[in-house]
């Protein structure tokens, strides 16, 4: 005999709005349908009746927790609609501060995960307090902590202020030591690598079949990172590896997500002592005009998350159609195969592993 | 020390100092029960706050040493709800039971070899047979409210049962056979040269880990698992009851410290200080070491707990036992 419970949309761990209904048998998850949607906004038609250059602010806030990455997206989409180039000093400060972003988010995310799984708030109240730190460093160099809108046509709205590179490495060296010691505090600890190994395993296959991207998809064995395979700004310049395991259980995922705050905060030490000097402002809003050569344009970026693409239909004066191929809902999506099976207590220690944000789903 | 106090006091003797006694000595040991709760309450959050690198409360009295009062008179004053399909008589009764359960047992421990009134012959036995009873109530109480998440918290209430209830009794059995008895007081005297936590440190250890199953704390907070189950089996209880809940949560831990500072770490024996400071500071000790695990350790799933009880937990007692019986007792 099943029970069906339902979980959400207010439950303490669901992330944001995200309803569960689970049928259980005994202790097994027999069936478990993620149901979404509560955070609609119908961002991709507002975008349509908004000038161009007005609709960044609605874009970070379909992903609260990466906006800058997001904000990214739709600009370069943008760019690459009008066929504008991006400064060399502009790609340099852009790849810092979108890097900067990915260690905030995975911060973030592992505060949240540790809690998934019973830790009480300890972690959490860590994690968080180093996101605050890159966050402070962002406010920095975009002028505010949260939703940046820092990006222009072509460059950015203001250069790195005096002092950002040194601050920003100090900042990195003490993130290097507190990550590693995170590590230890979970990794030494039993009861945290039982709840991890073996649960909520993805195979290679069915990661390839339910279309996973980002860390979810690399924790499953498969070196797929738009950064290396289809490098955009100076990613191509610089030196990193794409982070995979080939287990492809909570762990494997948890673990990619930590080399990646690592390799992260590698690739900005990196980027902050090639960065070229120069001219990184972008042009003032009035003077961005439509190209009717690329009517039809898509970008795909590799945001915290995973894979986000932004598929344009460009028209004068405002986008005539943004569809987004948001990381989130396609991740989630993969929760009710891996789900089936497993105990009731992992259901909620494999919603974290995934590191869904539910207004980049529901968008 | 009270009880003597007050009927000589009150030039009372026979049957009528007797009561005199008891009444002093109940509401002696209330006041005390209050207190831990209160201050150990304000410590917990105060110390977690730290390891959190927060500041915990700091806006009510000196250093937030009133924030629990506040909170306490807050959740008094709210409506008690009770949910419309809950078995009204399961729902309403079973919370001031276990509090009144817990206290009588506090009531049940000899806290220094002058207060021996409450101490009976197999005083550690019936403390445990009743505190046994503690996860039936909270499988009816979990039934009787209603709620399906409540109902799951009380199915993992039993298997939490089986899985930590035998290793339990094993061990102080070995307690017994080294005190020759089960009486506390013997209990704490035997141990006045050596502490029985070094007399058998596998005892020790599995009696440590079996009782923070049996109080609930982390990594055992399975019943109440927070992020999986809301509050387990408290999910539907409304603010009075669960101000009765939160002080029966800290009643029991300080009923568990206590029970280990009898059993394992030499009770009231102690140089220079009086008895009873002795057995409270070890089992505030305790309270804390249990408090610090709260803040670091992650939950165990069910069936990995089961898995532990029965595999780790269960030989180790027994293997505690025979130890136990070769090396002192043949």
């Amino acid at each position: 005999m099943t029970t069906r419970i339902n979980i959400g949309p207010v439950h303490p761990s669901t992330h944001g709005v995200l309803r569960l209904v689970a049928d259980i048998d005994g202790d097994t998850v027999v069936n478990l349908e993620p149901h979404i949607g509560f955070l609609h906004r119908g961002v991709e038609k507002l975008v349509e009746t908004r000038m161009y250059m007005q609709s960044p602010p609605y874009m970070e806030k379909l992903d609260y927790v990466a906006p800058l990455s997001y904000d990214e997206v739709y600009v370069a989409t943008v760019e690459k609609a009008m066929g504008v180039e991006v400064k060399e000093r502009a790609m340099w400060i852009r790849t810092i501060l979108l890097e900067l972003q990915r260690i905030a988010s995975h911060l973030l995310w592992l505060g949240t995960m540790a809690n998934d799984v019973g830790q009480f708030f300890t972690l959490f109240m860590w994690a968080f307090k180093d996101r605050d730190l890159v966050l402070r460093l962002l406010e920095e160099a975009a002028g505010a902590r949260m939703f940046y809108v820092n990006m222009r046509i072509g460059g950015l709205i203001r250069d790195l202020p005096p002092g950002f590179e040194d601050s920003a490495r100090d900042l990195l060296d003490y993130l290097d030591k507190r990550v590693r010691e995170y590590e230890d505090f979970l990794e030494k600890n039993p009861i945290f690598m039982e709840r991890m190994r073996g649960v909520g395993t993805i195979s290679r296959e069915m990661a390839v079949n339910l279309g996973v991207t980002g860390p979810v998809l690399r924790a499953s064995g498969i070196s797929y990172d738009v950064r290396k395979d289809n490098p955009y700004y100076v990613y191509g310049k610089l030196n990193f590896e794409t982070q995979t395991r080939s287990e492809g259980d909570c762990f494997a995922r948890y673990k990619v997500r930590m080399l990646e705050i690592k390799e992260s905060i590698r690739l900005v030490r990196e980027a902050l002592n090639k960065m070229p000097a120069g001219d990184a402002l972008g042009m003032p809003v009035k003077l961005i005009l439509p190209s009717a050569k690329n009517r039809i344009v898509s970008v795909s970026r590799e945001l915290p998350r995973g894979e986000c693409m932004m598929y344009m239909v460009a028209d004068p004066q405002r986008p005539y159609r943004l569809s987004i191929r948001s990381p989130t809902f396609i991740n989630l999506a993969a929760l009710r195969e891996i789900s089936k099976g497993c105990r009731t207590a992992d259901i909620f220690a494999i919603l974290g592993s995934l590191d869904v944000v539910m207004g980049d789903c529901d968008r | 020390m009270v009880g003597i106090f007050v009927s000589g006091y009150l030039g009372l003797s026979g049957t009528l100092g007797a009561v005199a006694d008891a009444i002093a000595y109940a509401i002696a040991i209330s006041i005390l029960i209050i207190a831990f709760d209160y201050i150990f309450g304000w410590v917990e959050r105060k110390t977690i706050a730290k390891i959190q690198k927060r500041h915990g409360p700091t806006f009510a009295g000196k250093y937030g040493i009133l924030q629990n009062l506040a909170d306490f008179v807050k959740l008094l004053s709210k409506e008690n709800v009770v949910p419309k399909n809950s078995d009204k008589l399961l729902f309403l009764s079973t919370i001031p039971i276990m509090l009144a359960l817990s206290i009588f047992l506090i009531f049940l421990l000899p806290l220094a070899p002058t207060l021996l009134e409450t101490n009976i012959g197999l005083g550690i036995l019936v403390i445990f047979v009743l505190l046994s009873f503690m996860p039936l109530i909270i499988f009816a109480n979990g039934f009787g409210s209603g709620n399906k998440f409540a109902a799951i918290s009380a199915q993992r209430s039993v298997v939490m049962l089986i899985s930590y209830e035998l290793p339990l009794i094993f061990v102080i059995a070995a307690a017994g056979m080294l005190a020759n008895g089960y009486n506390i007081a013997d209990i704490v005297n035997a141990q006045s040269q050596w502490w029985f936590a070094i007399l058998m440190p596998v005892g020790f250890v599995v009696f440590f880990i079996a009782m923070l199953a049996e109080l609930e704390r982390t990594p055992f907070d399975i019943r109440e698992a927070d992020n999986e189950l809301i509050a387990g089996w408290l999910t539907d209880v409304s603010a009075p009851y669960y101000t009765l809940a939160l002080f029966l949560d800290y009643t029991r831990m300080f009923l568990g410290s206590l029970l280990i500072a009898i059993l394992f770490l030499g009770g009231w024996n102690g140089p220079l200080l009086p008895p009873v400071v002795w057995l409270l500071l070890k089992a505030f000790i305790v309270s804390f070491f249990i408090m610090i695990i709260r803040a670091t350790m992650v939950r165990m799933r069910i069936d990995r707990l089961l898995r532990f009880g029965w595999i780790w937990l269960l030989p180790l007692s027994l293997l505690n036992l025979i130890l136990t019986y070769v090396v002192f007792i043949a």
